[in-house]
């Protein structure tokens, strides 16, 4: 490229700036408080648990990462990481799934049912729920044992939160009966956007009722599944509230994931440069998926 | 037809019956609240109390001070949704209205906000905190809590100002209206309905939110009901009386909330999210 075409590629590039800023002057005031607020608040911290993390007494180090990869216990809280995302991602993409199936059925009292079903687990808060699953755990009193019991399907009380992967699963059902109601709602929305021609046009080539869903519902709901699932991995692994209450990362660290694991060490051993670690970790994770999945999404709308 | 009749009271049985066991553990929690410690720890399990009592509610309330919670979390939630709300207006309309070099990185950075795990930011916002001299503070909380609030209310806000027509403003540009006051007058008061949902999600978030208030509001007078619900089962496992009747009443503001504006706020909320 020679000078000439470099200079007006400046130029104009210069223009179109200026000409940007006063043509748009109100739009640039008008984000100017938002703009400061996300490079303070978000991009600052952001960076400044990067630098905690690769410092160690003052000087630049790999250190808290080395002790962090090489830690067995770093190695049972991934594995409870992915079984706790990996399950509660699934079971709330099926639940929520087969249940605005269900809801989307056009009958007597649905706003009963879509009201009880969607709103009493989402909107009850996440300490109650977690307060609440706890004490039906419970092995003495608490009810689920009993109505186990009752239906035969266990012989002898369980110790829901004190056998690790009991613990595990137990975990696992409170998460999915807090969360899978998102997922309801969305995939709620996706079902009525879903054109009823289709499954008449389907109806009429004489598709029986899984052949309308597999062939028409599902392909014109896939982007919305995608964002949703997308969505429901994030917000899985970065839940704290319920493990943190229900068993605080117990028993024997079974129950133990990035998020509970990195909170434990900042505030009960003030481990600042472990902690970020861990977070720091989590938070790498967390991006790859979402990248993964943004370019899958992109790729296949091209 | 006989077909289509018989199914619908198959989907009709299976609604109830799941309705019954995903309501069971809120029920389950009202039944405890006002069964008597007896009735509580009774084998064999108790599904209908005879004795009715409130004594676990008064107890929280007189002896534990739980009102004095539930105002701060009013506090706390009712500021986090007024400074979320002063915050993501103007870039909601700015990136609606107007197609500028910057419009791109922000619709970015709202996208990438939702990806940042609440734990990246628990210790530099710790750090923070203690700098400003804000921790221990509502002011300190609600400021900590705006990135996890202002990005998705700017996205929702946006679904709102794209519904308003743009030839309403250009007239009242054309009757001498300075371009803010176009925004004030004439946009502005048709999107209450898509601040009122933000309010709301805001509000939600903060009354529910643990891990940042349980570790910057340390002094009980500035604890919020997650806060004290969360250390009173640390210190006292078995006292489950009170604890239920705290977490009944913990959760009468969200079910009021939801039970009375579901239907809008799911719109708001789902358009929000899954519109591309």
């Amino acid at each position: 490229m020679d000078t000439a075409t470099k200079d007006k590629l400046i130029l104009n590039k210069k223009n179109s700036l200026r000409y940007d800023l006063t043509k748009n002057a109100f739009a640039y005031r008008a984000i100017m408080p938002y703009v400061v607020f996300i490079l303070v608040l978000v991009v600052y911290p952001v960076v400044q648990n990067i630098i905690i993390s690769f410092q160690v007494d003052g000087a630049w180090s790999f250190a808290n990462y080395i002790d962090v990869l090489f830690d067995p216990l770093f190695h049972l809280i991934t594995i409870n990481t992915i079984i706790w995302t990996v399950s509660c991602v699934v079971l709330d993409f099926l639940v929520g799934l087969g249940l605005a199936l269900l809801l989307n059925q056009d009958i007597k009292g649905g706003t009963i049912f879509r009201t009880i079903i969607l709103v009493i687990p989402w909107a009850t808060p996440d300490i109650v729920a977690a307060v609440a699953w706890k004490w039906m755990y419970n092995d003495m009193y608490g009810v689920l044992n009993d109505i186990l019991m009752k239906l035969g399907i266990i012989d002898e009380y369980l110790p829901w939160l004190a056998v690790p992967n009991l613990a595990r699963l137990a975990v696992i059902i409170a998460n999915v009966w807090k969360g899978f109601a998102v997922s309801a709602m969305f995939y709620l929305a996706a079902l009525q956007t879903v054109p009823q021609e289709l499954y008449e046009a389907a109806a009429m080539d004489g598709a029986n009722s899984w052949q309308r869903f597999t062939k028409v519902t599902i392909p014109v709901i896939r982007p919305y599944i995608i964002t949703t699932v997308m969505l429901t991995i994030i917000w899985t692994i970065n839940y704290f509230p319920l493990i943190f209450t229900m068993t605080n990362g117990g028993p024997a660290n079974a129950t133990d994931t990035f998020v509970t694991y990195s909170y434990r060490l900042a505030f009960r051993f003030l481990d600042f440069s472990h902690s970020t670690a861990v977070s720091n970790i989590n938070f790498i994770i967390v991006f790859t998926i979402a990248i993964i999945y943004t370019l899958s999404l992109i790729g296949k709308e091209e | 037809m006989k077909k289509k009749s018989w199914v619908k009271s198959i989907v009709y049985v299976a609604l109830v019956i799941i309705s019954g066991i995903i309501a069971f553990p809120f029920i389950w929690l009202i039944i405890t609240a006002f069964k008597t410690y007896p009735d509580i720890y009774a084998y064999p399990i108790l599904y209908f109390p005879q004795n009715i009592t409130l004594e676990h509610f008064k107890y929280v309330f007189i002896n534990l001070g739980f009102s004095k919670y539930f105002l701060n979390s009013l506090i706390l939630g009712v500021g986090t949704a007024a400074l979320t709300i002063l915050i993501s207006v103007l870039p909601a309309y700015a990136t609606t209205r107007f197609d500028f070099l910057m419009k791109k990185p922000v619709l970015l950075s709202i996208l990438v906000c939702q990806m940042f795990p609440q734990i990246v930011f628990i210790v530099p916002f710790f750090l923070f905190l203690k700098y400003t001299g804000l921790i221990n503070s509502f002011l300190g909380t609600m400021v900590v809590y705006l990135p996890f609030t202002t990005p998705i209310a700017v996205w929702m806000i946006r679904n709102f100002f794209a519904d308003v027509p743009k030839s309403l403003e250009e007239s009242a540009l054309i009757d001498g209206c300075s371009r803010f006051q176009a925004f004030y007058k004439i946009s502005l008061p048709l999107v209450i309905p898509g601040i009122a949902s933000v309010g709301i999600y805001t509000f939600i978030f903060s009354w529910s939110e643990l891990m940042f208030s349980l570790s910057y509001l340390t002094s009980p007078s500035k604890q919020t009901v997650p806060v004290f619900l969360s250390l009173f089962i640390g210190q006292y496992q078995t006292r489950w009386g009170p604890l239920f009747a705290g977490s009944v009443v913990a959760s009468l503001p969200p079910m009021i909330v939801f039970g009375f504006l579901q239907k809008y706020f799911i719109k708001g909320l789902t358009s929000g999210a899954v519109k591309q």
